[in-house]
């Protein structure tokens, strides 16, 4: 289970202050798969963040009892200068996971070959998005935080994520954000639409998109 | 309890490793450099001042004397210098859970106190090999006075790096405060060699309660040393409380690309 009660959260700079979210009461159970809709800017990337526990609420509690991945995007999870295979050796390390296993599940997925001796930050993003993956499905994640546009690969690795994430792994939990109705009623049991900084949980898919496409 | 310090201490360990690789690499010398930057100014002081102050003062060896100070100020400064917005340096780590900001200060901070002991080990062999330099009279006091010296650093670095977060201005300001302490270090002399008052007001820095003990175990009889192994130790605990209020009120408010 992952609880979220009276999660709010409030950004300042130079004396602006900018509230995202305003009271955010969730419960998402083993098995789910959620879909996160709103428009751009409604803090769908927030919310992940903060259940990811890479920023803290401003006020409210969040409770897992479930192992959560890192919100897998574009951004973060990495060291830059580092190689590929060093930072899948870093993770492996404070995963407690074997780095040998792991490498070989990341060779085989990412197939970036000779490039995961090079740094990181040399990586086109959609090699990032590879590598992510790889790793967190490596280390085996009850409920995965995605943020669709990195599932956006080519053909190959959609296909690939497709098999590891939605067949492979059916029974775990999941929480992706995305602006794609279609996706959402393709591959999620459940959907979250975030508006004005509130959040509602739908267990009928279809309605919630009708809701997020009348936003 | 135990699983969670047991993570602890995985996820230091992996930082540590990271931080050699980025900095030093993996070819030639790769991460003994960590003991070239104090040995170089050290050794470079001790004999400019072999040249201006003369070989001993008050009886003890300069070039000996220079450098059993200049080591502990090295990492006090590379302490610090390492502190300064450490948690954006490293903020694309921070989304692994297990991952506390006190482990990035932690783990940079240990491998700053490695080299400096690297760093004391090599010159003190060199210089015992030249007749520069004394068996050391009490290791025990020694190492007692550089782990007490390390763990100031440290509680002080844990105020810097938050505080480093808070403000550009206060970013810009704390490179200043590392001369500021320089008269306060006991780097320049012993205490005894002062007046009484001066000697006084300097034994409420715990830098130089340390340094204190450190010479003395160097040194032993040939020196006349003050201090007090508390004063450190109390000032080092409020210092610690301090900086672990203000690491969690930052990191409360970190925002994280």
């Amino acid at each position: 289970m992952i609880i979220c009660s009276g999660i709010t959260k409030s950004y300042s700079h130079g004396g602006r202050r900018k509230q995202v979210l305003k009271g955010v009461n969730l419960a998402i159970d083993r098995g789910d798969r959620v879909g996160l809709l709103g428009r751009n800017g409604a803090g769908k990337s927030t919310l992940i963040k903060l259940i990811g526990g890479v920023e803290m609420p401003t006020s409210g509690k969040i409770t897992r009892t479930m192992s959560v991945s890192w919100p897998l995007g574009f951004a973060g999870g990495f060291q830059g200068s580092l190689t590929g295979l060093d930072n899948a050796r870093f993770i492996a390390r404070i995963y407690k996971r074997e780095y040998a296993d792991i490498r070989l599940f990341v060779e085989d997925f990412t197939e970036l070959g000779r490039q995961l001796n090079m740094p990181v930050k040399t990586y086109s993003s959609g090699m990032r998005a590879r590598l992510a993956f790889a790793l967190s499905l490596a280390i085996e994640f009850d409920c995965y935080l995605i943020d669709e546009i990195i599932l956006v690969g080519d053909q190959n690795f959609q296909q690939k994520c497709h098999i590891e994430m939605f067949e492979k792994r059916q029974e775990r939990s999941m929480i992706i954000a995305s602006h794609s109705p279609e996706f959402i009623r393709g591959n999620c049991n459940k959907a979250i639409v975030l508006n004005n900084g509130v959040a509602k949980i739908y267990d009928d898919v279809n309605l919630a998109v009708d809701h997020y496409n009348h936003l | 309890m135990r699983d969670s310090w047991s993570v602890q201490v995985r996820v230091i360990h992996a930082l540590m490793i990271r931080e050699l690789i980025t900095r030093f690499g993996r070819e030639n010398i790769g991460f003994l450099w960590i003991m070239a930057e104090p040995l170089l100014f050290a050794g470079l002081v001790g004999i400019l001042w072999h040249f201006t102050h003369g070989a001993t003062e008050h009886g003890i060896g300069i070039i000996a004397f220079v450098a059993t100070g200049y080591i502990p100020i090295t990492l006090f400064r590379h302490g610090v210098a390492r502190s300064v917005a450490v948690f954006t340096a490293n903020q694309s780590l921070l989304y692994h859970r297990q991952i506390k900001i006190v482990d990035f200060i932690l783990a940079r901070f240990i491998i700053e106190v490695l080299g400096g002991m690297m760093a004391y080990l090599f010159m003190a062999v060199v210089l015992i090999a030249f007749g520069e330099f004394p068996i050391p009279a009490n290791i025990g006091l020694l190492i007692a006075g550089w782990f007490l010296y390390a763990l100031f650093c440290f509680s002080l670095c844990l105020i810097i790096a938050p505080l480093s977060e808070v403000s550009e201005a206060m970013e810009k300001f704390i490179p200043v405060t590392t001369y500021i302490v320089l008269p306060f270090s006991g780097l320049f002399y012993m205490v005894a060699w002062l007046t009484p008052e001066a000697r006084e007001f300097l034994l409420f820095s715990p830098f130089v309660n340390a340094m204190e003990m450190m010479r003395k175990g160097v040194w032993g009889d040939k020196v006349v040393a003050y201090y007090d192994v508390w004063n450190p130790i109390i000032a080092s605990a409020v210092a610690i409380l301090v900086g672990l209020i203000l690491c969690r009120r930052v990191r409360r408010k970190l925002a994280i690309e």
